[in-house]
């Protein structure tokens, strides 16, 4: 048996030891992406709107639930709730900017009426 | 015949037997459990953005959410116990991507609403300010027609003015030219030309005298050239003779001067010859001078 050969057996046999004990990786990349959510959600002007605020504040209840189950060690948990985390912040971006579009509709709607206003008197 | 039955009884508990057992992991196996509510509300989410402007508007973020509602539905049939942490999280993401899809939807039709409105609002302003330039013009064109109007009044005011002023001229030079028979006077009643009588008429007669007429030809023309209203002429006698005979005398030499100004183009309606005889005297009739001033005919023009 080579050097080569032990060292992927043995990286074999405790990479099976870790997924035996149910023991999942750390969710860097998932903690990564539901932060990043958040953020665009906050850039995109969901604190300005209630039920994006709401979506918002799931969010970031759910990171950190995820940050606490992490250190608790239970990786798989915290990930479903970090996959959670970054569908919140999709919605509350969502939420935002259908809120500022349709404020936008309104006011050229509102400035029509004022131009047919003056255009009549 | 005995051995057959024994054996249908074996088969037909057998049968039974395997109905049960069916059954039983029927129920143990939960096909007869209900969905998770979290997997309904994200079913009820999916069906509300497949409907809504999504659709149209935002189809690609549609099929995510559909992709996401067909993980947790698989993940709920496959093993809806065992994975049910799973389930609940996939539906739970499902129903939010549904969500999101219904909310881009709606933004991107709101945006689109907006775009034409912006459009609208940018057409009605060039419709008014189209209008307003058209307001303008007409009020140009109205203006410019009204001071055109304006200038050729002034124009032609000038030109009569300056047509009035030559006959005035004109006339005053006529009757400077009649100087030796004549004399002007601004009355009450008007201008007064006064005409000596010997001048015009020998004695006793109402027949212009040829010098006579030539001075009123120019009399005539300066006052057609002026323009008036009404001519008054009035015949004036002496107190020599009889009353009757100088009134018919005066009536008949007003009557020559209107004759003969007339026969110059002037108007005959404008003209009243009358006599006065010698009822008016300007001078003493017991004087040879004074009779010769009372002899005379009188214009009395009017404006």
């Amino acid at each position: 048996m080579t050097r080569q050969t032990m060292f992927v057996t043995w990286a074999a046999v405790l990479g099976a030891a870790q997924l035996a004990c149910g023991g999942a990786a750390v969710p860097h990349q998932e903690m990564a992406t539901a932060q990043a959510g958040v953020r665009a959600a906050e850039v995109g002007g969901a604190p300005e709107h209630p039920q994006a605020e709401l979506r918002l504040k799931h969010a970031n209840e759910k990171i950190a639930a995820a940050e606490a189950l992490i250190k608790e060690g239970d990786n798989e948990t915290a990930t479903l709730r970090l996959h959670e985390a970054a569908a919140d912040a999709e919605l509350a971006l969502a939420i935002a900017l259908k809120e500022q579009a349709k404020k936008d509709a309104e006011q050229a709607l509102k400035r029509i009426k004022v131009l047919m206003t003056e255009t009549r008197s | 015949m005995t051995r057959t039955q024994p054996f249908a009884r074996s088969v037909r508990a057998g049968q039974l037997m395997l109905l049960g057992l069916t059954a039983a992991l029927s129920v143990a196996c939960g096909g007869a459990a209900l969905p998770p509510p979290e997997l309904v509300a994200a079913r009820d989410a999916y069906e509300k953005a497949s409907t809504g402007p999504a659709a149209d508007y935002a189809p690609a973020s549609l099929d995510t959410a559909k992709q996401a509602l067909g993980k947790a539905e698989n993940a709920w049939k496959e093993d809806p116990k065992a994975k049910e942490a799973e389930t609940l999280t996939l539906a739970y993401i499902a129903e939010r991507r549904a969500l999101t899809s219904d909310a881009l939807g709606e933004a991107a039709k709101a945006r689109k609403d907006r775009i034409k409105l912006d459009q609208e609002y940018i057409e009605l302003q060039e419709k008014r300010a189209s209008m307003t330039e058209e307001e303008l013009e007409r009020v140009r064109s109205r203006l410019a027609i009204a001071s055109q109007k304006a200038a050729t009044s002034e124009a032609e005011l000038a030109k009569e003015r300056a047509a009035r002023a030559e006959a005035e001229k004109k006339l005053s030079a006529a009757v400077a030219s009649l100087a030796e028979m004549a004399s002007v006077k601004e009355e009450a009643r008007g201008m007064v030309i006064t005409l000596n009588g010997s001048v015009l008429f020998t004695t006793g007669k109402y027949e212009l005298l040829p010098i006579a007429k030539s001075k009123l030809d120019e009399v005539a023309k300066a006052l057609q050239e002026q323009g008036f209203k009404k001519i008054v002429i009035e015949g004036h006698t002496d107190s020599r003779g009889k009353a009757s005979d100088n009134d018919t005398l005066s009536e008949r030499r007003a009557t020559s001067v209107k004759d003969h100004l007339v026969s110059q183009g002037l108007e005959a309606g404008k003209i009243q010859a009358v006599g006065l005889g010698s009822t008016r005297p300007l001078d003493t009739n017991d004087t040879p001078e004074g009779r010769a001033n009372n002899r005379r005919v009188e214009l009395i023009v009017t404006n």
